[in-house]
């Protein structure tokens, strides 16, 4: 099983985890953080705000599942579109209502560059400690929690996504 | 029946957008952003505004109290605020956090303080200027206030808990939901962890949204009247101590009370439902 993506190993169907335990493009996304002063950091936060709109689904795209709702926890509607291709890597689009807390759109663009291709199981499998190292400690506190909802609703379509394809390949065996 | 007052007690502590937008570059004020949305005044903000970041700026970093007399200072002055500086505060959440910087500032007795009406869904949606850039001031030399304001317009628990043991005033603004104890978070928001639901024993349900019309903008003097005097039982001969979760929505109806109706005796108890929802052996009432 594919430990994280990065690098493609050998057979070109799983990739590698760039330190063991972030996949490479998010990694590259927290070191950047990381190295950011404080207010440096809320400005790149803008910046990834300002390209959520960017993320979202783009004309004769497919997906494999579609899930747009607005939970009583948020503030507005928030879709997320999964495409897995033929080698097994997903592609997230998401759109977000006009409500949703710029923190949280910068997460959204965050996380959408940062799991470009992976597989659905490696975002499944993904921890949701990074959140603090992009954000910073002083910006996650109350009223700002949902920055973590993002990382659950992407986790969730791909768990709809495993659990369907478990159920598929069962009936065919 | 009374006779409602048809003009507001303070209608100073109110600006208009449409007064803001030719009076930007005024000496002696200063226009201050407060939001709940943390990044929000980065993306885009009125001209010549600061930002003060209600947690960051206002609040002491480690205990749960505000910032001392002196840090409180230190926050002016790099702002380049004086005693003298008409502070206009402004805000997403139709200004919940405006009036939460402004019942801040009255607590180390700044005095000259204002209220953008509908704050900034209003001034945004009339398309009035919005900028990116970061305004500099001179650094002033605001002095170290001798007190803070705590005992005239803060209120703890003990004397909530007195406040319902007397039978006065007392107001819970949240949503109707969280007010019977159906709920622990607000509407739309996650847990805040809070481990009980309800309602102070006595307190009034009447939520901070009945002051504002659509576009945020508060009531009329008279209907305001008709919701605090007539409905809630408030009155200027006795004192009143409003609620929420965690100051702010209470500090939008404190804002109400003590400058648009005038009553000098209203106090808000900041500590509200995250303090009392978690405190052992506090009396809580659930239902309507």
């Amino acid at each position: 099983m594919s430990k994280g993506c990065g690098k493609l190993d050998e057979s070109g169907a799983a990739e590698i985890r760039s330190d063991g335990t972030y996949p490479a493009k998010l990694n590259n996304i927290i070191k950047l953080f990381e190295s950011l002063p404080e207010d440096e950091r809320r400005e790149t936060l803008v910046s990834y705000a300002d390209n959520a709109k960017k993320q979202e689904p783009r004309a004769g795209e497919d997906f494999n599942l579609v899930d747009v709702r607005k939970d009583e926890e948020c503030m507005d509607t928030v879709g997320v579109y999964l495409h897995v291709d033929e080698n097994g890597k997903a592609h997230i689009r998401m759109t977000l209502g006009p409500e949703v807390q710029t923190l949280t759109r910068a997460m959204t663009a965050v996380l959408c560059k940062g799991l470009e291709g992976c597989t659905p199981q490696e975002i499944l499998d993904l921890p949701s400690d990074f959140v603090t190292r992009i954000v910073g400690a002083e910006l996650v506190r109350i009223r700002s929690q949902t920055i973590y909802y993002v990382l659950t609703r992407i986790k969730s379509i791909c768990k709809v996504y495993l659990d369907r394809e478990r159920m598929t390949q069962a009936q065919v065996a | 029946m009374a006779t409602h007052p048809t003009q507001y007690a303070h209608p100073e502590a109110l600006v208009e957008t449409d007064w803001l937008e030719k009076h930007l570059e005024d000496e002696g004020i200063r226009i201050v952003e407060s939001n709940e949305d943390v990044l929000l005044y980065g993306t885009g903000h009125i001209p010549g505004a600061v930002h003060i970041d209600w947690r960051a700026d206002l609040q002491d970093p480690v205990i749960r109290d505000y910032i001392s007399p002196e840090k409180f200072a230190e926050l002016c002055s790099r702002n380049g605020i004086t005693p003298d500086t008409t502070c206009i505060f402004y805000g997403d959440k139709a200004n919940w956090w405006a009036c939460y910087a402004l019942w801040a500032f009255r607590l180390f007795g700044h005095e000259k303080v204002k209220i953008l009406n509908g704050g900034r869904d209003k001034w945004k949606a009339e398309g009035r200027p919005m900028t990116r850039d970061v305004p500099k001031y001179s650094k002033t030399n605001y002095p170290v206030s001798k007190k803070r304001f705590d005992k005239e317009i803060r209120a703890f628990a003990d004397e909530a808990l007195a406040q319902s043991k007397a039978g006065k005033p007392l107001i819970d603004v949240r949503s109707p939901g969280e007010y019977k104890g159906e709920i622990t978070h607000m509407p739309e928001y996650p847990q805040e962890g809070v481990l009980r639901g309800g309602h102070i024993p006595g307190a009034k349900s009447m939520p901070w949204k009945t002051a504002t019309n659509d576009d945020a903008t508060f009531k009329p003097a008279s209907e305001l009247a008709k919701i605090y005097l007539d409905q809630c039982g408030v009155s200027p001969d006795t004192d009143t101590v409003v609620y929420c979760r965690i100051g702010e929505r209470s500090s939008h109806t404190w804002f109400v009370l003590t400058y648009l109706l005038g009553l000098d005796n209203v106090r808000n108890y900041d500590g509200s439902w995250t303090e009392w929802g978690n405190k052992v052996g506090a009396p809580i009432e659930k239902g309507a």
